[in-house]
Parts: structure tokens; C-alpha cells; sequence
């Protein structure tokens, strides 16, 4: 047992290594200490009400942060699909329907879910002035009984 | 027996493999996920999701080609625990595990699930620790 739990430290520590050395070189490196979490700002939410409201005047261009199988199960009617994880691959298909005023509403689901803060955070980034967090998204809103559709497409 | 130790092996490294490299392929989303369980402290997130995929792809590697059986296996078991034990505190304090975590469709589903699937490889780890074919 004693000689078996020296070899998985080994193991352990040889993978942690190789994967420590890997994050120097490789195109999708990430920091080696996390970022510090940014407290969102009560602006940065969009309540419930202003967003059927925004929805219903048509301008507003919803945006699902989910990941894709999540989306088709079912969405905001009318809101895009852009994964929060898979930004710069999704992001470019989207960008054709935006200019930097566009009014955009971000979404996922579940209280703790900050896919749509990240999403915003990359938006605002690209300097997207007007970008806002509907918060629980996808429960609120359907659970309100508002408009919402199922499958790939808006 | 010696078959079906076999071929307990390759899934369960094999699994671990291609969980591994789905990971080293996307760590900022294996970082995201993490911090989606809202256990580890902020700061050490980014660092789990640097290394745990090269463990998990190291050992379950080894694991297949019969290098080390015994502590690969190991290593597989404390690994499937933790994930065992973090995946329930998850499912008891009710976060919406679902969300963003893995593409999985289905709610608090997934998360029984996920547990009984950590479980059975638990007990596969088991097997391949007991083998009695071989020494190592």
C-alpha cells in the first residue's frame, strides 16, 4: 500500500507538472492564479418587467449564454445562441446583426449561473455600450409564461 | 477474470483519457465549471483546471497500458470520490448544476446521474486494485 501511494503521488505530481509546463506554451493557456471576481453592479441587471417590455418593442437583441444543448431544449422566443464558453468561435457569426449601440440582453439560468455575466463582460469588452444581465433568465422568463421556443434556431 | 480485468481497465482509463482531453482542450471552460461549484476558494480554480486534466489523462493512460495498475487506480478512486462528494454538496445545497457545468441536458436529473456513474467507476477501481492476475 505504502509503495502504491508513493507512485500515485509520483503520477500526481509528474501530471500536475506536465500540466503546469503545458499552460506556459499552449494557445489556450489561462492564468496560473484566477482573475478576481468582479461584483456586478445593480445597472448591469435588467429587471424582469423591462425585459418583456424591450422584447415586446422588438429592438432588443436577446442572447442565450448557455451551451448549446441547453438552448435547444428551450430559449427566449427570438433570442441567439452564443455559448458563453465558445465566444470567439460563435461570436463572429452573430457580430453581423450588431452595431456598438444595440440594445442586447444576456441570459442563462439558475441564480448562481454567471455565463451571462461573463458573456457581457466579453461584449462590453468588444464595446457594446448597452448590455444588460436578465438574472435566472431562462426560469424567470418562462415561468412568467412568456414567449419562449425549442430547437437550434431563434 | 483476467479478460474482464482487462477490459475494466481500458474503460476506466479510457474514460479518464478522453475526460482529460476534452479539459486540456477547453480550460477556461473546465475553470468555469469549477467555479460553478462554488466549493474551492476563488484564487486556487484556475490551477486545479491546469493540472487535474493532465493527471486524470496521466494516470488514466497508465492505467490502460498496465503501468502502475495499482496506483493509477488509486489515483482514478480518490479522484471519482472527490467528484462523488463535491457533485452531491452541489445537488444538496440545490445550485443548478446544469447550468454551464457540462452540456448535458436536464436538470437535477443530471445530477443523480452523474453520481450513480461516479459511483459504478468507484467500484470499477475497486476491481482493478483487486485484480489478483498480476502483481504490480
Amino acid at each position: 500500500m505504502a509503495r502504491n501511494l508513493q507512485r500515485a503521488l509520483v503520477i500526481a505530481c509528474a501530471g500536475a507538472v506536465l500540466g503546469l509546463a503545458a499552460n506556459l506554451i499552449s494557445p489556450r493557456r489561462i492564468p496560473y492564479i484566477t482573475a478576481p471576481k468582479v461584483a456586478p453592479l445593480p445597472a448591469d441587471f435588467i429587471p424582469l418587467a423591462e425585459a418583456k417590455q424591450l422584447w415586446q418593442a422588438g429592438a432588443t437583441f436577446f442572447l442565450d449564454a448557455r451551451a448549446p444543448a441547453d438552448y435547444a431544449t428551450g430559449h427566449i422566443a427570438g433570442a441567439y445562441n452564443l455559448p458563453a464558453e465558445e465566444f470567439d468561435a460563435r461570436y463572429p457569426q452573430i457580430a453581423t446583426m450588431l452595431t456598438p449601440d444595440t440594445a442586447i440582453v444576456t441570459y442563462c439560468d439558475g441564480l448562481q449561473c454567471d455565463l451571462s455575466h461573463h458573456l457581457t463582460a466579453r461584449l462590453r469588452q468588444l464595446h457594446y455600450q448597452n448590455v444588460r444581465v436578465l438574472q435566472n433568465g431562462w426560469t424567470a422568463w418562462h415561468q412568467a409564461g412568456f414567449a419562449t421556443t425549442t430547437g437550434d434556431k431563434p | 477474470m483476467k479478460w474482464f480485468n482487462l477490459i475494466l481497465r481500458l474503460i476506466l482509463g479510457g474514460i479518464f483519457v478522453y475526460a482529460g482531453v476534452e479539459k486540456i482542450i477547453d480550460p477556461a471552460g473546465f475553470a468555469q465549471s469549477i467555479s460553478n461549484y462554488q466549493i474551492l476558494p476563488h484564487t486556487w480554480i484556475n490551477l486545479l483546471a491546469i493540472t487535474l486534466p493532465w493527471i486524470e489523462t496521466l494516470a488514466g493512460g497508465l492505467l490502460m497500458a498496465g503501468y502502475w495498475r495499482k496506483a493509477n487506480a488509486l489515483i482514478l478512486a480518490s479522484l471519482l470520490i472527490v467528484f462523488v462528494v463535491a457533485i452531491g454538496f452541489a445537488m444538496h445545497r440545490g445550485l443548478n448544476i446544469n447550468c454551464g457545468c457540462t452540456n448535458t441536458v436536464g436538470g437535477a436529473k443530471v445530477g443523480w446521474k452523474k453520481l450513480a456513474e461516479d459511483t459504478l467507476l468507484v467500484m470499477a477501481a475497486w476491481l482493478v486494485w483487486k485484480d489478483r492476475n498480476r502483481n504490480e
